[in-house]
């Protein structure tokens, strides 16, 4: 077995007297896409925030690629190459989209034609390109989702982390965006997936890691979390008897 | 792609640009008033300094209100080495300016921690306690003396004396550094340093999280832009020939600096260019009506000098009023007026010539 790209050891995250994470490990191997789950106030998101560097955790250690991640701030995380999105898009709006995306390729350049090609190239993948020179302020809800995927690509990152993509979509755009983690996959990209969608989380993941209120209930394949007795009182509730 | 502005369109600035600054060379070399080449000083001094700010507050998005900091340096330096060193502002200035960049760092290291109001409000107590600390340390800074200077030392290039008599040599110098200002603005705008100013502008933390390290860009930005300001500081020095802690004040140099930018269009190139083409004649007129009278504008028993004179000494109500009517009326400063009556009027031309082409 080759080694995990990604290993969350007992991470724990306190605000004054609330875990919002408590004890979470987990690991991840390379090319996979790990669902994250949970109800709302799991912790998932402070969770990403943990493992990208927004906040040190209170306790444990986040090791990307055999580098112990604490203390290290969100720029110095997104150049060893791992890149997040945002479940509440930040679109850099008065620059146009493909501005934006060239932001993210000048990561890996100074000059601005290269990031230019680079950011064409991302803008293609989630097929935005007649949409290039457009303010990203004005753009719709899904276009907006897809160009936080783009902006982030374009860091060529070697682990994505997606926080609920999919939220806000419709049916057709969720299917678009389920076949591009799906191509990104095949590329060879590993991805942690933020999502509520049971659907498309279970169509999507490798495996899964269940999280109720800051600690993890369970982890597995798709079909073991589906049937999981935990999970189900997680989500449903006690079963009346 | 569709709508990238045109190769044609930076043609079209370059000479529009360039037959300008033509036209000032011309105008400098044949007007005659000394106060008209004082008002074209004035200009000039004020988009060097707007574009110094526009680094910072308009790409970078962090309205340090405090720039008189860095400009009172530029000054205090260059006229000091001169003075009790003999060493020529020449070389001053480059010292004045080094000066300012080292302060950057030190106020930036301290401000940038904080965000938003709390950043602006920082930057100006940095500057006021730099100001009272040079009206207290009278044996170092002279207090509120200050330091007069009888004559700026002339300039040897290529063999030739240039004598810093009069005004014109300063109207060609501050012509020169003002147009250096907006060449510097244009390269930075076109470079990564530009993308990663405009990315923390808009978002810090998505910037961050794309790779940009926020503490060391925005101290990049106020860098370049403190060394700019210490570039005009020093020259002022050497045109008005006096400095004082005043060189430091927040209502005299901070706050014209922002207004330049926030009228003109913040952000942009032309922005600053614009709004000191709004602020500094209001400033001068205001400052001393009879100016216009000198120029040949009015004359001397005109109803608007006499209107205006009372209001000599309160010009800093007007920039007040001025900054409510531009925050309500104009956020995006005279530039940005400009450009949605343009898009109005494209657009209304669009819908009418189908009309009267229709019958076929």
């Amino acid at each position: 077995m080759a080694d995990p790209i990604l290993q969350i050891r007992h991470v724990s995250k306190f605000f004054g007297g609330l875990a919002a994470n408590s004890d979470v490990s987990f690991e991840m191997e390379l090319g996979m896409i790990m669902g994250l789950i949970g109800p709302n106030g799991a912790g998932k998101t402070t969770l990403f925030n943990c493992i990208t560097g927004y906040y040190p955790p209170s306790r444990g250690d986040v090791i990307f690629k055999g580098v112990r991640l604490n203390g290290l701030q969100p720029d110095a995380v997104c150049r060893l190459g791992m890149v997040r999105t945002w479940q509440k898009v930040k679109p850099l709006a008065k620059l146009s989209v493909i501005d934006n995306v060239m932001v993210g390729a000048l990561l890996r350049t100074r000059k601005l034609s290269v990031a230019r090609e680079v950011a064409m190239e991302q803008l293609h993948v989630v097929r935005m390109e007649h949409k290039a020179e457009l303010a990203a302020g004005g753009l719709p809800i899904g276009e907006r989702k897809k160009l936080e995927v783009a902006r982030a690509l374009a860091t060529k990152p070697e682990l994505l982390l997606l926080d609920e993509v999919m939220g806000g979509l419709n049916p057709a755009e969720s299917d678009e965006i389920i076949q591009l983690i799906l191509d990104l996959k095949k590329a060879g990209l590993t991805q942690m997936v933020i999502e509520h969608d049971m659907k498309a989380i279970m169509r999507i993941s490798d495996r899964i890691v269940v999280l109720n209120s800051g600690e993890k209930l369970a982890e597995g394949g798709p079909r073991e979390i589906a049937d999981h007795p935990d999970v189900i009182t997680a989500y449903l509730g006690e079963r009346v008897e | 792609m569709i709508a990238r502005p045109p190769r044609g369109a930076a043609l079209l600035w370059l000479l529009v640009g360039a037959a300008a600054v033509a036209f000032l060379v011309v105008f400098g070399l044949v007007v005659k008033k000394p106060y008209v080449l004082h008002m074209g000083i004035m200009l000039f001094q004020a988009i060097l300094l707007g574009q110094a700010w526009n680094v910072i507050g308009g790409y970078t998005g962090q309205y340090s209100v405090g720039h008189a900091a860095y400009f009172g340096v530029g000054a205090y330096t260059t006229i000091m080495l001169l003075m009790t060193h003999g060493i020529a502002p020449w070389w001053g200035v480059w010292l004045g300016m080094a000066n300012a960049v080292l302060l950057s760092l030190v106020i930036g290291s301290i401000t940038f921690r904080l965000r938003g109001p709390y950043f602006v409000l920082a930057s100006i107590s940095v500057a006021e306690i730099i100001r009272l600390a040079a009206l207290h340390f009278k044996s170092f800074t002279r207090g509120a003396e200050g330091f007069l200077l009888d004559a700026v030392p002339s300039l040897r290039v290529l063999g030739t004396e240039i004598e810093f008599v009069g005004k014109r040599p300063f109207y060609f110098m501050a012509l020169g550094l003002a147009v250096a200002s907006v060449i510097a603005n244009w390269a930075v705008e076109r470079s990564k340093l530009g993308y990663y100013f405009q990315a923390i502008r808009e978002d810090q933390d998505a910037a961050h999280a794309l790779g940009i390290n926020l503490t060391a860009y925005k101290n990049v930005a106020l860098a370049i832009s403190a060394a700019f300001t210490a570039l005009a500081g020093g020259f002022s020095a050497m045109y008005v020939k006096w400095v004082d802690p005043n060189a430091f004040s927040l209502p005299e140099v901070s706050i014209p600096i922002v207004l330049t930018v926030i009228i003109g269009g913040i952000g942009t190139i032309a922005g600053p260019v614009v709004g000191a083409m709004v602020l500094v004649p209001l400033q001068e007129i205001l400052r001393n009506p009879k100016g216009l009278v000198q120029v040949g504008i009015l004359s001397s028993d005109s109803s608007v000098v006499t209107f205006l004179a009372p209001f000599a000494n309160a010009h800093q109500l007007f920039y007040g009023i001025l900054v409510v009517l531009v925050i309500l009326f104009a956020p995006d400063g005279v530039l940005g007026v400009i450009k949605s009556s343009l898009r109005k009027g494209r657009r209304r031309r669009e819908a009418r010539p189908a009309a009267p082409a229709a019958p076929a």
